[in-house]
Parts: C-alpha cells; structure tokens; sequence
C-alpha cells in the first residue's frame, strides 16, 4: 500500500476544508458583508521580472506562473520602489516612497507618523488579517502594527526551525523586541558586530548553527535552503513552506469575516539552493546574455560568475514556480481562488550583471527594479495585460479599492490600471535607496531611479566614486541599458533632472534642517 | 527536605556569593554596553531616543537574567563538582576565576567568528575549545585560588567591582519594567 506523505495529507484535508467553506464563502461573497473580498498576497522575495519566461526571459523559468497569468491580469513594467526587501516591501505594505515611509535603512522601519497607512490597520476589523514573513524584515516592520495582525506566524514557521523565534514572548513589541534580541543580543550571524549577550547570545548561536549544519537531505545536494537576514539563519524546504501557506488559506476561509493574507516567502532570494531535480535545467542551454560595463562601485565580479549565479537563481526561480503552480492548483481545486484576489509579487528585484550580484547598494538597473506584478481576481477567466508602467506603492491603494476601503489622501499609490485606475502616461516612477542617511533626516546621498514614458534616469547624489552622476536610458530602444544617453541628450537630461530634484526637494521640507 | 538543608548548610556565606555575583554582573553587563557601540551608530539612523533606550531596556532585562544564570551555574558547581573541596575560604575566588575564564572564552569566540562566512570555523573547532578551556580553567581556579597573594588579589576585585551592583541593578529592575510595560500595553 502507497504510503500517505505529509504533502498528501495536506492536499486532502485542505480539499476537504476547502469544499466545505467554498460554498458557503461564495455566497457570503455576494451577501451583506459588504461584497468584501478575500485578499492573499504572495510576494516572493528578490524575484526579478527579468528572469521569468512570462515577461520574454529567453529560459523557461515560469511555465505555471505564465499558465496562471492565462487568467489574471498582468503588468509588464512594475516597478518596486526600493532595491532591498525593507525600502521595497515598506513601499508595497504603505503606499508611499521611501523619502515619505522613511524605512530607507537595512533595518530600519516605516516612520511612526504615517505607520498607520498599511493595509492591516486600514482595511480594519471587517477583515480577518493574517501575516506570515520568512524574512524577518517584513516581519519587523508589520510587527509596528503587531495589534492589527489576528494571526501572525514567526518568520521560523513552517521551517525546520519549527517556529522557533527567541522573542516569541514579546508578542507586544514584537519589532523592537527583534531590533534588541535577534540583531543585538542574540543574532546568529551579524556583520562584524560581536553578538550582544555573552551567554545566551553563545548558547543560541551555536545551537542555530549546530542544527542548520546537521540539516542534510539527499534531496539537496547544494545543501538546505536558508533564510538568512538579520542575524537570522533558518533553514527551511520550500515545500513545507508551500505546504504551510495552503494549510493557512485552508484554515482562513473557515473564517466568518473576508480574509487579508499576506505571506512574504523567502526563496528565491539568495543562498539559491534549489533541489536536485532542478539542478540540470539550464545547462549548456546556449543563453549567454551580453556582457554589461563594470559599474564603477562594484567589486567587479567575473563573467562566469555572474554567469553560474544566474543559472543557479533560474533553477531556484524553476522550483519556486512549481511550487507556486502546485498551490494556485491545490487553491483552485478547493475553490478558494475562486473566492479571492491573488496577488503575486516581489520586493525588488535580482541582478547578474556589471561586475555585481544580488541587490542593494547603489545598483538601481532593470532586473533589481522591475518585479512580476500579476492578479487574478476572483471568478476571472481572461487574461489582461497592462504596459503602463506601475509602482508596488500602487498596491495598497488597489487593495483598498478591492476591499471598498477609504484612500488615504497621503499616499503616493494610485489604484492598478486594470482594477478602475487609470493610465497616467506622464506619472513618474521613483525607485529609491538611500541607506546612507539617517531616517528622520534631509536625503541628501541617495540613488534615485525615475521612469517616465521610455525614458529611465538614475542619479547617483552624493557618491563621487561615480564619475557621471547621471545615467540615462531609453528603455524602449534600449532595454539592457547599455547606451547612456545623458552625456548626449542634455535636454532630456535637464527636464528628467528637474522633475526629480523637485519631488526630492518636496519630500525633504518635512526634514528641513534635521 | 534533607537534601535541601544539606546543600543550604554548605552554600558559602552571602557576602561571598555577592563578590562572585559584583563579577559576574561586571562581565556580563560590560560586554553588552561595548557591544551595544557598534550597533548604536545604526540604531541612531533609524530609531528614535525612546526606541533606542528600549532596546537597552530589552539588553540589560537580558544581562539580568544570564547574570542569575551564570551564579546559579557557579553554585552548583560548587555543590556538585567541588564539595569534596570544603573550602570555602576559596569559594569566591575559585569562582571568580572560573566565571572569568569561562565568560571571556566564551566572549572570545564571538569576537572571533562573528560573521556568517566563518560559521564552518565557528562550528569546527567548537568542541575542541571547550573541552581545553573548561578542564583548564576549573584546573586554574583550584590552583590559583590555593595561592594566597592570588585569593587576596580576586577578594579585592570582587569587593571592587560590588559597586557596579549598584548601578546595574537598579537599572535592570527599571529595564524589566519598561518591557513589561511595553509588552502589556
């Protein structure tokens, strides 16, 4: 007799649930809750619109991705607003740019004047609200309304770690409790700061370490995946964590209110570990992209490099696709995609070129920006494809419309095109990383991307190892940026200049003199 | 019952046990404020004075209970491993030398391999650290503590360093109420 694996149990008991609830979620869809629909949102972190076959990527990284686009509406040109997971999800969780939400610092978090403006405290107690980060940067920063979450997992849920989190008592301060416990006092790796507790910090330390060491499975032979952040080290498989995101729908839709989910998965996001069978995807496939100038700030890594990181990252994004194509099936066949809005998307990006790989720094090109932003919406059967260019600060003003919420007048967000927004040809998409300045000053040193129209800018301000401040792309004509315009085409340059230091100099009056 | 009374009548005298206790509160509470100075720089970037004093609220909370910890450690080892000495003459400075020992070996190796590239180093020679030090510094503790001019020495340094008991533990109990009360509202 077959043995029953865990996965199968899953499969079957979320099937059960799912057909028990759907009927009566459906109808109370259409009933007097408001029409108030579910809302899942499922962002992947570090994965670049640049690497999925949906979006022309030369390898087929994303068959299932690209089938559930066949019903959803997709955007070809969204951007985040940051190239690393705290500006880029603060930007995504808040509805505003970096220079407003302030979370502009590695760790840093969204700034308490405007924290309120996420979509946990603005959709309210209509809904039931559930948050799960496997990277414990979102994790800090939706524990700022820790008091808005009904359920809310551990990063370490759902992992091999088994949920364990040191500060799982400080449910309360959950986000300065992680500032003080997990980066200070008891990291598991941190920089070339020397753990801040001497005998707990020890003793945690070397049990993480020992456990994640002894983590073996044949299944991996590039070793377990793990989410490390923070002075964080979790391993985890990312079937599990597929596993654990279907049971937790399943679970919701038993809910009497609408649902609000919102899971930030980790993989493919680096050490790219995936598992043996996607190993041999790829190989001599003949994809050689072109080689790109080294940036001046890199550290000018190899072309074969970058070129065995790349293909591991496609392999990883390969195995993240067919988890997510298993989920949106099991999803499917219970019928709760019936019932919501699924939203899929990433933080930032990845990059593989100039000399670099992996995102942050001062690196603001097109595979670390651009992000996959694809949502079907319940009962929809057609696909939609939107080439305006988008902002992930575009997505709580869109969730709140879903959910017939309020707009708050603050926000930079605009409703999606597609979903009652409209097409604004001349809107400005700001891409920011300024972690060089303190949260509650004047910006000062900063790389600022623009988009607008074909053009793209970016403006390197305060960093003299750069010696052209400004890059100039057309994206239409040029899509790999290779061709700096800007020593060229002075006039485009002096407007798209002018454009951006005026939203800069506007976003800095708050923080004049400070 | 008689366990209990056996091991109260052979605990060393307060005064002793709060020497070894000024120590250990000195080790313990002093690594974490130098430690703290490299993240202060980064806290300020991006955490208001209240948040950051909160962060120190949660710190010194955590040096409270290791420091409770590390003497709960130092007493039964002394009850256990170290009764058939029945000296207690030497008890604080046995113990001050083993909790020195211990404390900045384990300090050592943080310092040594703080950062994620070296955790194959970290785990590697981690059993073998410890089975040097530990037999070491519990060999050390005994002798040295043997040597009157050395005993003379420790009983100064942990008569010396009581005074930091009056500054750090009135700050741990204003610390433990701040995350109570952070934790509560």
């Amino acid at each position: 007799m077959k043995k029953i694996s865990r996965r199968d149990f899953l499969k079957v008991a979320g099937t059960s649930l799912g057909c028990l609830f759907a009927s009566d979620r459906l109808l109370s869809l259409n009933a007097d809750d408001g029409n108030r629909p579910n809302i899942v949102v499922i962002v992947l972190d570090a994965f670049s619109a640049k690497h999925l076959s949906l979006h022309g990527y030369p390898r087929l990284t994303t068959p299932n991705i690209d089938a559930f686009a066949e019903y959803s509406v997709v955007f070809h040109n969204h951007y985040s607003a940051g190239n690393f997971t705290t500006t880029g999800t603060a930007s995504l969780l808040t509805g505003m740019l970096p220079w407003k939400h302030r979370a502009i610092n590695y760790d840093g978090v969204v700034n308490a004047k405007v924290v309120k403006n996420n979509p946990y405290t603005l959709l309210g107690s209509d809904y039931h609200r559930f948050a799960f980060s496997q990277n414990p940067w979102p994790d800090r920063l939706i524990g700022q309304y820790y008091q808005d979450v009904d359920r809310f997992l551990s990063p370490a849920a759902y992992s091999l770690l088994k949920g364990y989190n040191p500060t799982r008592v400080f449910k309360n301060d959950r986000t300065i409790a992680s500032v003080a416990v997990n980066s200070f006092l008891m990291p598991i790796q941190g920089g070339n700061a020397p753990v801040g507790s001497s005998v707990l910090g020890y003793l945690n330390k070397s049990q993480i370490l020992n456990f994640s060491s002894e983590q073996k499975s044949p299944r991996y032979s590039k070793g377990i995946p793990e989410a490390m952040n923070m002075g964080y080290i979790i391993p985890y498989l990312n079937e599990d964590i597929y596993d654990g995101v279907y049971l937790e729908l399943s679970q919701l839709a038993f809910e009497k209110k609408p649902y609000f989910a919102y899971f930030h998965l980790y993989s493919p996001h680096y050490p790219y570990r995936p598992r043996n069978e996607y190993l041999m995807m790829f190989r001599r496939d003949g994809y050689n992209p072109a080689a790109k100038p080294v940036h001046p700030m890199s550290n000018g890594l190899s072309e074969d490099y970058l070129a065995g990181q790349r293909n591991l990252y496609d392999k990883q994004i390969a195995q993240v696709d067919d988890e997510f194509g298993k989920l949106v099936s099991e999803l499917d066949r219970s019928g709760i995609l019936q019932n919501c809005y699924l939203i899929l998307t990433s933080d930032h990006g990845e990059l593989f070129e100039r000399g670099f790989v992996g995102h942050g720094f001062q690196y603001m090109y097109e595979p670390v920006l651009q992000v996959p932003l694809i949502i079907h919406a319940p009962g929809q059967t057609r696909r939609e494809d939107i080439f305006a260019p988008t902002s992930n600060t575009d997505i709580l003003p869109t969730i709140l419309s879903f959910a017939g919420k309020e707009q708050p007048s603050e926000l930079d967000g605009r409703v999606l095109p597609g979903f009652g927004g409209q097409v604004d040809e001349d809107r400005p998409i700001f891409s920011v990383v300024a972690v060089d300045n303190p949260a509650f000053g004047e910006i000062r040193k900063a790389v600022i991307s623009m988009r607008k129209r074909a053009y793209k800018l970016i403006a390197y301000l305060g960093y003299e190892q750069m010696g052209q401040p400004f890059e100039l792309y057309n994206l239409e004509n040029d899509p790999d940026e290779l061709d700096n315009l800007a020593p060229e085409d002075a006039k485009i340059l002096s407007v798209m200049k002018d454009e951006l230091f005026a939203y800069l100099d506007a976003a800095n009056q708050s923080f004049a003199g400070k | 019952m008689k366990l209990a009374k056996l091991f109260a009548g052979r605990l060393p005298n307060r005064q002793n046990i709060l020497g070894v206790y000024a120590v250990i509160v000195f080790l313990v509470y002093s690594w974490t404020l130098v430690t703290s100075f490299y993240k202060l720089p980064s806290w300020m970037f991006y955490l208001t004075v209240g948040q950051i004093l909160s962060v120190y609220a949660y710190s010194f909370s955590v040096d409270f209970l290791e420091s409770i910890l590390v003497l709960a450690g130092v007493l039964i080892l002394d009850l256990t491993l170290f009764l058939a000495l029945r000296n207690m003459a030497e008890f604080q400075s046995r113990s001050i030398l083993m909790v020195l020992g211990v404390l900045i070996s384990s300090m050592l190796r943080l310092i040594l391999f703080p950062d994620y590239e070296q955790i194959e180093m970290f785990l590697s020679g981690e059993l073998t650290w410890w089975a040097i030090s530990v037999p070491v510094v519990l060999v050390a503790a005994v002798a040295v503590s043997k040597i009157e001019w050395a005993r003379k020495i420790l009983e100064g340094v942990a008569e010396r360093a009581a005074v930091f008991l009056y500054i750090y533990l009135p700050l741990s109990f204003v610390s433990l109420l701040v995350v109570l009360i952070r934790n509560l509202s």
